[in-house]
């Protein structure tokens, strides 16, 4: 018997083969090619459908906004070269000149119209950029390149609400968020063109040669989504990609002792805190030690929630959980940002005195709760919260931990069931400013005002809004940075939450990289550079 | 020979051969005993969280805490001992593994008696539903049933008893079809006896063999199955760590070089399970009567 190959077999098998070759070559052989594993989970391509930190990290490759951030945050110019006060409520941007999409159009004041129009209308947003469109009450195009902003009140902070709002052609002011998923309306004048989206999996895009600002290095940029933090810097150690953000604190001694990696680090903007229920008289994981439900809320009581910070080891937490890479916290954002009180320390960890506060709060013998907090979402969150629950119930307070996936958690946590009584959050200032976290977190909720939107314990107190309120008014920045000061003295005074630490944010690259770590955890190509 | 004539001693006679079936039955009783006794001899209670502290996290083996007490196998992330978690551990993994075990053997024996005893479209239907049952992966039943349930000790043993009872059906039904056709099967109902004196006093026993064959290995199984998902998370809760819980806590650290709390469980669980494997290998060995000298 003859054994036969037949040509297109052998064809087919050395296709096979030399794309088997492609697939496994190390991708830095290809020196125009970046590989980049990311942590978080991007859900859409649609720059105005879900305000989420990995999606608004993917957008900024693709879309520019009028004002951009740098990596601590303070504003430079994006599409709009200047932007100034003309009076209390009124704003004027310039425009920048021969700007063109992805598509060869030009860019114009009619798509800065059409993208805040967008933000308005894109349908089932999950967590919409309608709180940094809200101040505006009306907008003029005074020419081509010049757009004037009416506010109702004075808006100091309209140029950091346009910091995140993206700009897409007017061409595509109605297109769904499937067709943006699907690339069909992901024009940008972004450094980047969308290339391919595979959700839970990757981003591919390729360089904008006719970009206006400095050219990105890469010509080709696969973002790869890799959820799981061992798994991801197992990536980075075998050369799978080239850089990763979200380093796990566990793997830091073991990068840091491999001469062919290096690592950039910088405190982030987000804060961890424990949110309290401190609206409901009943709170639903609030008991007795049998298991009864306390008729009173003792997170109503400001002495309980001043225990509670003062039995939790922030020293060891961040010492044992994190190898020293995360800082104490005691206010709203680390120094150095907006507004920040100097005179917000973190609490001590004193157990004596944390008995001593629930005893005179009328718990001597303490009670019984369950926190809840997420496994999936922050760096190490699940170790955290199993690390607090023993130091509450070292102060005398039984308490039991309960972790689930951010999807559940996020949204069962929320209005309008607000399903559990402490638990733990993180809020990234995406500003810059203590203003961000005030008016999401401990601002009273008011859904015409904006305000408390994330302020799962509903805590109110109308000192901080009242203060708070004053700020938001102000726009001289030396009387604004002071009146939020105050705010987040008189929050923190009773304590409205309960600051944990700020988390420090880390990347981790091949040598012969560079990449100015950001305080707003994005990972952005354009800004990796080769190292020399 | 006179004294060897009561099944078993016989049995007794015919396991002790295999000297390596015998120190697996010893290290077995051994690791169960030690698990069942965890309250008593474990140095320390891990599952009470006033007795853990952050600082005394991620120790190695040999190393004290604060209070003195020494981590013979190191301690975990949250500053557990590990000695006393192995075996808080294993104790929660034979409780659901017997615990579901028995229950599962009832359930599949009463459906497999059933099954062969009547015949026809009972057997038909009890058995086409255990082909069903079968064709689906055991950890997928598993995932959808927590997922639905949601997580705690009962509900495992709950999924477990799902996965597990189909085996124990077949395997009785197929032992029963034999025994239903025999002598003594026709005498009893010659003599009127009723049903369920048949089923259950004369079939039953003679079915036992295989029954207690699958009975050890499916133990063995299940811990494996409890460990899998404890590991995947869907388990028990993250403050009462299982295992298989103990070894995905400790899976991140690994590549750092703290190694203990990932491998130390993961010894335990295989010793356990490779002893219960020998000694159901040997079992099968010696109640099959195809297998007799």
């Amino acid at each position: 018997m003859r054994f036969v190959l037949c040509r297109p077999m052998i064809s087919i098998a050395v296709a096979a083969v030399a794309a088997v070759a492609a697939a496994f070559l190390p991708a830095s052989a290809r020196a125009q090619d970046l590989v980049v594993g990311l942590g978080g989970n991007v859900t859409s391509i649609d720059p105005h459908f879900h305000n989420l930190s990995p999606n608004n990290g993917v957008a900024a490759h693709v879309f520019d906004r009028l004002v951009h951030q740098d990596a601590q945050q303070r504003l430079v110019p994006g599409l709009a070269t200047e932007w100034t006060v003309l009076d209390d409520t009124t704003w004027e941007f310039k425009l920048r000149q021969n700007v063109r999409f992805h598509d060869g159009t030009p860019f114009d004041a009619e798509d800065v119209v059409a993208s805040l129009k967008r933000v308005a209308w894109v349908p089932n947003s999950p967590s919409s950029f309608l709180i940094s469109t809200r101040a505006i009450a009306e907008t003029i195009v005074v020419d081509s390149h010049t757009i004037r902003f009416r506010t109702a009140r004075p808006a100091p902070l309209l140029p950091v609400d346009m910091s995140s709002v993206n700009i897409v052609s007017k061409r595509h002011v109605e297109s769904p968020t499937g067709d943006f998923n699907q690339g069909r309306a992901a024009v940008g004048t972004g450094p980047f063109r969308f290339v391919d989206f595979a959700p839970g999996e990757r981003v591919v895009l390729a360089r904008n040669d006719n970009y206006w600002g400095p050219k990105p290095h890469w010509a080709r940029v696969t973002l790869r989504i890799i959820a799981n933090p061992s798994a991801r810097t197992a990536a980075l150690l075998a050369g799978d990609v080239q850089l990763i953000d979200q380093v796990q604190t566990a793997d830091l001694p073991r990068l840091r002792g491999n001469q062919q990696i290096a690592i950039a680090r910088v405190t982030s903007n987000r804060l961890i805190f424990l949110a309290l229920d401190q609206n409901r008289d009943q709170s639903p994981f609030i008991t007795d030690k049998q298991g009864a439900l306390l008729p009173n809320n003792p997170l109503k009581n400001r002495r309980v929630r001043q225990a509670l910070s003062r039995a939790i080891n922030r020293a060891g937490i961040v010492q044992r959980v994190f190898d020293g890479e995360a800082i104490p916290a005691g206010g709203l954002l680390p120094e150095g940002f907006f507004g920040v009180s100097d005179k917000l320390k973190p609490d001590a960890f004193d157990p004596e005195a944390a008995r001593r506060l629930l005893a005179e709060a009328g718990y001597p013998n303490g009670f019984a709760m369950t926190i809840h907090g997420p496994n999936d979402r922050y760096p190490d969150d699940e170790k955290v919260l199993q690390a607090i629950g023993p130091m509450f119930a070292r102060v005398g307070i039984d308490t039991r931990v309960v972790t689930q996936p951010w999807a559940t958690y996020a949204s069962v946590s929320s209005a309008p069931t607000y399903a559990y009584s402490i638990m733990l959050f993180g809020w990234g200032a995406a500003t810059g400013e203590v203003s961000s976290p005030l008016r999401s977190l401990l601002a009273t909720p008011n859904r015409d005002l904006g305000t408390g939107a994330s302020n799962r314990g509903r805590y109110s107190n109308p000192q901080v809004d009242e203060l708070l309120a004053r700020a938001m008014a102000t726009v001289a920045d030396p009387a604004r940075a002071r009146l939020l000061a105050e705010a987040s003295e008189a929050a923190m005074a009773d304590q409205g939450l309960i600051p944990l630490y700020y988390q420090i944010n880390l990347w981790g690259m091949r040598k012969g990289l560079s990449y100015e770590p950001r305080a707003d955890e994005t990972t952005l190509a354009q800004f990796v550079r080769p190292a020399n | 020979m006179a004294d060897l004539d009561t099944p078993f001693r016989r049995f007794v006679a015919d396991f002790r051969e295999d000297k390596v079936a015998v120190g697996a039955a010893v290290l077995f009783v051994a690791i169960f005993a030690a698990a069942m006794a965890c309250a008593y001899i474990s140095p320390q209670n891990p599952y009470d969280l006033r007795q853990l502290d952050i600082m005394d996290g991620k120790m190695p083996p040999g190393k004290a805490s604060m209070d003195g007490l020494v981590f013979w196998l190191g301690s975990d992330g949250q500053g557990r001992d590990m000695v006393s978690a192995i075996l808080y551990g294993l104790r929660t993994s034979f409780l659901v593994a017997v615990t579901s075990g028995f229950i599962a053997a009832a359930v599949g024996t009463a459906v497999g008696l059933a099954a062969a005893y009547y015949g026809g479209w009972v057997d038909t239907l009890l058995m086409r539903t255990v082909d069903i049952k079968l064709s689906f992966p055991a950890i997928l039943i598993a995932l959808v049933l927590l997922a639905v349930f949601g997580q705690g000790t009962g509900k495992i043993v709950v999924a477990l008893v799902v996965i597990q009872w189909a085996y124990y059906a077949r395997t009785v039904r197929a032992s029963a079809l034999v025994e239903r056709r025999k002598e003594y099967v026709e005498a009893a109902q010659c003599l009127a006896l009723p049903q369920r004196r048949i089923l259950f006093r004369h079939i039953l026993p003679n079915c036992l063999p295989p029954l207690i064959v699958v009975g050890t290995i499916q133990i063995a199984n299940s811990i494996a199955l409890e460990a899998t998902l404890s590991f995947l998370g869907v388990g028990l809760p993250i403050t009462e760590p299982s295992l298989g819980l103990l070894i995905a806590n400790g899976f991140e650290y690994i590549l750092s070089g703290v190694y203990w709390i990932s491998f130390f469980p993961g010894v335990a669980l295989l010793v356990t399970i490779v002893s219960i494997n020998l000694v159901g290998d040997r079992l099968r060995d010696v109640l099959n009567p195809r297998l007799q000298k």
